[in-house]
């Protein structure tokens, strides 16, 4: 009988790695997509949560720190969430982008892959944070309205 | 005494019998309770890798959905084509240029329905939109070069930034031509304005002649803006 209750016992973690997480942790949007994975993180201690983003080719944003203060920055914000404390975001630089119709233009831009850190202070377990990459977007063309992408970010501290 | 002997053994067979039905009832339990441990714990296992594999489906399913979705969105290099100037489904072109009121920079009501009989710019814009300033300085021109002949052209500040920004980068761009500030209903009525520039040039008999989007390759397309104007001013009779 004990030895039926340790192997149930045993078993939860198992259970737990596959079952607790929910689903669709990925939510669409047109112009940038969030590149949902499974990250690690230390518990206890504060840790980076590596969030990738991947623009649509043709296509660039604002970089978090435009050149022009009228330009819509990137941004991404995370809601805290019991047993995860969130710290405020840093960005990789932007790439210089000269439009072809004005070479004096020139813009701070993210296109391709870019990646958001997060800093992250979660006790051991799995966690999972609602949050929005907010971003304007641009082609070589034309621009469109500032959009606001859901993001779910899934992540285990151990 | 024979009679003693035989109930002291029929005794002791009795209690081996309730030994024996203990034992094998507690095997009987003991059995069953790790049947149904194994079943249970072989269900939630199953479960678990079930969900797991859901899991991966769905993140596959949302990236092939959000593959998909990007897709749909015009190629700027389709929109700048076309025999019209530009690529896109014309939503309005040919039909009535939708009414509106609305008020400029010094707070003044402008509507579309006083200016009948003229041929119009309606040019959405925004100061965020690097495209639009670099059409912006191009209208200001033609403003000078063909107001005398009836042209109006009329800038729509697609932003909520605010009436002083908007003021500031009109002013920075040297445009003279009236800026209005957008509601909902002109957006929504000009089909939502789901990019930017977007230029409808209405005639003087209150048609959209043509609706473009976005600059017309590298150069921008100047030359394509002003030949647009010159077949708005023959436009629409009289």
């Amino acid at each position: 009988m004990k030895l039926a209750v340790l192997v149930l016992l045993a078993a939860l973690p198992v259970v737990q790695e596959f079952g607790s997480l929910d689903p669709t942790p990925v939510r669409t949007h047109q112009f940038v997509a969030y590149q949902s994975e499974q990250l690690v993180v230390k518990a206890g201690k504060t840790a980076m949560l590596e969030l990738r983003f991947h623009v649509e080719d043709g296509y660039h944003v604002n970089s978090h720190l435009p050149k022009s203060e009228l330009q819509i920055p990137t941004k991404v914000e995370l809601v805290a969430e019991n047993g995860v404390k969130v710290s405020t975001a840093s960005y990789p630089a932007g790439n210089l982008y000269v439009p072809s119709f004005d070479p004096n233009e020139k813009l701070d831009v993210y296109s391709g892959q870019f990646t958001v850190s997060v800093p992250v202070l979660a006790s051991a377990g799995n966690h999972e944070l609602k949050g929005t990459l907010k971003y304007q977007a641009c082609d070589r063309a034309a621009c469109y309205p500032a959009k606001t992408l859901p993001i779910t970010v899934i992540f285990t501290a151990k | 005494m024979l009679a003693e002997q035989r109930c002291a053994v029929g005794d002791r067979l009795d209690v081996y019998r309730k030994r024996m039905n203990d034992v094998g009832s507690s095997w009987k339990r003991s059995a069953l309770v790790m049947v149904t441990l194994i079943v249970g714990v072989t269900l939630l296992i199953w479960a678990g890798v079930r969900n797991g594999r859901d899991r991966k489906l769905a993140m596959q399913r949302a990236q092939d959905q959000q593959n998909s979705q990007a897709a749909l969105i015009p190629d700027a290099a389709t929109r700048a084509g076309g025999d019209s100037g530009n690529g896109i489904t014309p939503q309005l072109q040919g039909k009535a240029a939708p009414e509106f009121s609305l008020v400029d920079l010094s707070g003044k009501k402008v509507t579309l329905a006083e200016l009948k009989g003229k041929p119009v710019i309606v040019n959405f814009w925004a100061t965020w939109c690097a495209p639009c300033k670099i059409e912006m300085p191009w209208f200001e021109e033609f403003n000078k070069k063909y107001s005398s002949q009836g042209l109006v052209i009329l800038g729509i500040a697609a932003d909520p930034i605010g009436k002083s920004a908007i003021s500031k980068t009109a002013e920075k761009l040297g445009v003279t031509y009236p800026i209005l500030l957008v509601d909902d209903k002109v957006e929504a009525a000009y089909g939502g304005i789901n990019y930017l520039p977007q230029t409808f040039y209405v005639d003087k008999s209150g048609k959209v002649m043509l609706e473009t989007a976005g600059l017309n390759g590298d150069s921008g397309g100047k030359d394509e803006i002003e030949a647009n104007i010159k077949k708005l001013m023959n436009a629409g009779g009289q």
